[in-house]
């Protein structure tokens, strides 16, 4: 691309040679981008994940599916285990359910914020995007705290007799059955309740600003039409303004989806270590305790491929639904 | 259906009076346009008929209900919008329908409703579309069909037609009165474009600064004009100043005696109003209300041929139908114009013109 980039501007190219136009330059220099910043690392990653694992030592280049088949049915074949499987299982679980939850909850928010002046509008995302400049460790500590058993809030239950209160009235119980209390009080680490909690919190300012666009592009009339037609304002969000911003409701909830499978110091924090995800396993391969990055390499390919198929079937879904609504 | 009456109606943004207290009727199954510039609080109006606004004081009646405290979705007026505001998601169908899927109504029976309607506003060929795929004038048909699914007792338009093309806005004019007077049902709309008004409607309310300005049948409001605002407002009119003599105008140039006389006190400063089609030029006009006049300026306009004619009392412009006057003027000529007594209106010189 250098040469004819150089020659500078405009000069009457009468009888020169024909030479690539500035799209085909363009084009070029795109793809030169991708290659260098998504496909060579991928490809690195895909290269050391066929690797093998020195004993006592590092790793060196190989060709083997070995970190693969560990991934599937465990290090012997012939009594195998599918702990691996189990990880990338509570990835998505954890992600899936907490993407829902931060969407769920930014819904109705985020609606109502973009009814009130733009004044007030402006206000609430500038608070909101300064938020989002909090990093997951300073969240997970936050979250940490106050939900740590003796100084959070199951010492606020104890000493505000709320504990007392749930032993009277029974529901005790029912969260002792649900893993949310010991013997003596109520608890929240480790819980996939406190995991999901703070998952969730972690992406809710990132589902308000991906909501905002499509909530307050929404034409004001078609609302105050379905009103004068007997629609109430539930009504007229259910049949409405969900209907609306359908896609891009679904479109949050994947992209955050996506985003908290690669979620960390939350699970590390909050979760039970036999319900770890698959990242945490990612880097205890790569920079912790076991130190084996092919096995590492191989497990972060199985994510990323899985997460990929997983979106890939999500747009699918998608436009079928889109057609049967046409 | 009934008739529905506004009692002291008034709505104020804080310190702003949108609309100054008004009292209204609208007749059982008439077409009343409410028009005036934009900003008049003509829409404000509609919106508080609507329930879309709430009203600072007064009252609403439909028939002999009270429903100034009911809701938007409690009133159920059917109301068209300025952008139609038809819902994207939904077939032409599914829009058309709306109403009634809300209000419980089985998917067979709105269905045959909706083709129903569709049937009556010419677009049952479309009823699988998307909004998306239709034109303006489409659009527009939608929203109607849709506004009468649930059979209003009061059907609301606001600015239907602004944002159709000119030809377009005439033919919908015509259809939508037919379709209105085929209904039998209440309907009000709201307008800025006189020729709209004057096309569809039974009464006329013209508005302006959040005020009445006049009540009426749309050629008793052209033919006699409450004051200086609707005269300039509906319609083109000349404006000549002068002062009163004893019921007659003494302007510059002449003396002019309006029928009836003009009720004033002599010396009073007044404002002279007349239609441009109304004023004369021919030879043969009575010897009376004349005034000098030196042509500056003709146009044909298709039918008819405007001429802008300087007179000492000030500019004016004279419009007959081509054909109807054997002469031909040019720039430059001197003639005489009469201005017929019974064709000018007298007006306080302190009364607003419309921009």
């Amino acid at each position: 691309m250098t040469a004819s980039a150089e020659t500078g501007p405009v000069e009457t190219p009468a009888l020169s040679l024909p030479r690539p136009g500035p799209g085909v330059l363009k084009k070029t220099a795109y793809t030169a981008l991708i290659v260098a910043l998504c496909v060579v690392p991928f490809a690195l990653v895909l290269v050391i994940s066929m690797g093998e694992k020195i004993e006592g030592a590092g790793w060196q280049w190989a060709l083997t599916l070995e970190n693969y088949q560990r991934f599937f049915v465990g290090a012997e074949p012939e009594a195998p285990t599918y702990l691996y499987l189990q990880r990338l299982w509570y990835s998505f679980y954890y992600a899936i359910i907490a993407a829902i939850l931060a969407v769920a909850t930014a819904f109705p928010f985020t609606y109502l914020m973009t009814r009130q002046s733009r004044r007030i509008q402006t206000v609430w995302l500038v608070f909101l995007l300064s938020s989002v400049s909090l990093s997951e460790v300073f969240v997970v500590m936050g979250w940490d705290i106050l939900l740590s058993n003796r100084s959070g809030l199951p010492m606020v239950f104890k000493e505000t007799g709320l504990t007392a209160w749930l032993k009277d009235v029974g529901w005790f119980q029912t969260l002792r059955d649900w893993g949310l209390a010991n013997p003596r009080n109520v608890r929240f680490k480790p819980t996939e309740f406190a995991t999901v909690l703070t998952m969730s919190y972690l992406v809710w300012p990132y589902a308000v600003i991906l909501l905002y666009p499509a909530l307050a592009r929404l034409d004001n009339a078609t609302l105050e039409a379905a009103r004068t037609m007997g629609a109430g304002p539930l009504t007229v969000v259910r049949t409405v303004v969900i209907p609306s911003v359908r896609l891009p409701l679904v479109g949050a909830v994947l992209l955050l989806f996506v985003f908290l499978l690669g979620a960390y110091v939350a699970i590390t924090v909050f979760a039970h270590p036999s319900r770890h995800t698959l990242a945490v396993s990612v880097y205890e391969a790569v920079r912790g305790a076991t130190l084996n990055a092919p096995f590492g390499a191989a497990q972060a390919v199985i994510l990323l491929v899985t997460a990929a198929l997983f979106l890939g079937a999500a747009a699918l879904l998608a436009r079928i639904g889109d057609r049967r609504a046409a | 259906m009934a008739g529905l009456v506004l009692q002291q109606i008034q709505k104020r943004f804080g310190r702003f009076t949108a609309v100054e207290p008004t009292d209204l009727s609208f007749r059982d199954g008439e077409l009343t346009a409410l028009l005036g510039p934009s900003g008049c609080g003509k829409t404000t109006l509609l919106r508080m008929i609507a329930g879309l606004e709430t009203q600072t004081s007064g009252r609403i009646l439909l028939g002999d209900e009270d429903i100034s405290d009911r809701s938007a979705h409690q009133r159920k007026f059917g109301m068209v919008f300025q952008s139609f505001a038809l819902f994207p998601h939904l077939s032409v169908l599914g829009n058309v329908g709306y109403a009634l899927k809300i209000a419980g109504v089985a998917k067979a029976a709105r269905e045959t409703k909706a083709r129903e309607l569709l049937d009556l506003v010419q677009l049952s060929a479309f009823t699988e579309r998307r909004i998306g795929e239709l034109s303006g004038g489409q659009r527009q048909r939608v929203a109607i069909a849709r506004a009468l699914a649930q059979e209003p007792s009061v059907f609301l338009l606001d600015e239907p037609m602004s944002a159709l093309d000119a030809k377009l806005r005439e033919e919908m004019q015509v259809e939508l009165r037919l379709l209105q007077q085929r209904l039998g049902i209440t309907t009000i709309v709201v307008t800025h474009d006189q020729r709209e008004a004057m096309t569809m409607a039974d009464q006329i309310v013209v508005m302006s600064a959040g005020r009445v300005e006049q009540i009426g049948p749309p050629q008793e409001i052209y033919n006699h004009p409450a004051n200086a605002f609707v005269a300039s407002f509906i319609g083109r009119a000349n404006f000549l100043s002068g002062t009163v003599q004893a019921g007659r105008v003494e302007v510059a140039g002449g003396v002019l005696a309006p029928e009836p006389a003009a009720n004033f006190r002599d010396g009073s400063p007044v404002t002279i109003a007349i239609r441009p089609e109304k004023i004369w030029v021919e030879a043969d006009a009575p010897e009376t209300n004349r005034l000098d006049a030196r042509v500056t300026f003709v146009r044909d306009v298709g039918a008819t041929r405007d001429i802008h004619v300087e007179t000492p009392a000030g500019p004016m412009i004279i419009e007959y139908a081509i054909g109807e006057n054997a002469n031909t003027y040019r720039v430059g000529d001197e003639m005489q114009v009469h201005l017929p007594p019974g064709a000018l209106h007298v007006f306080p010189a302190s009364e607003r013109i419309a921009a």
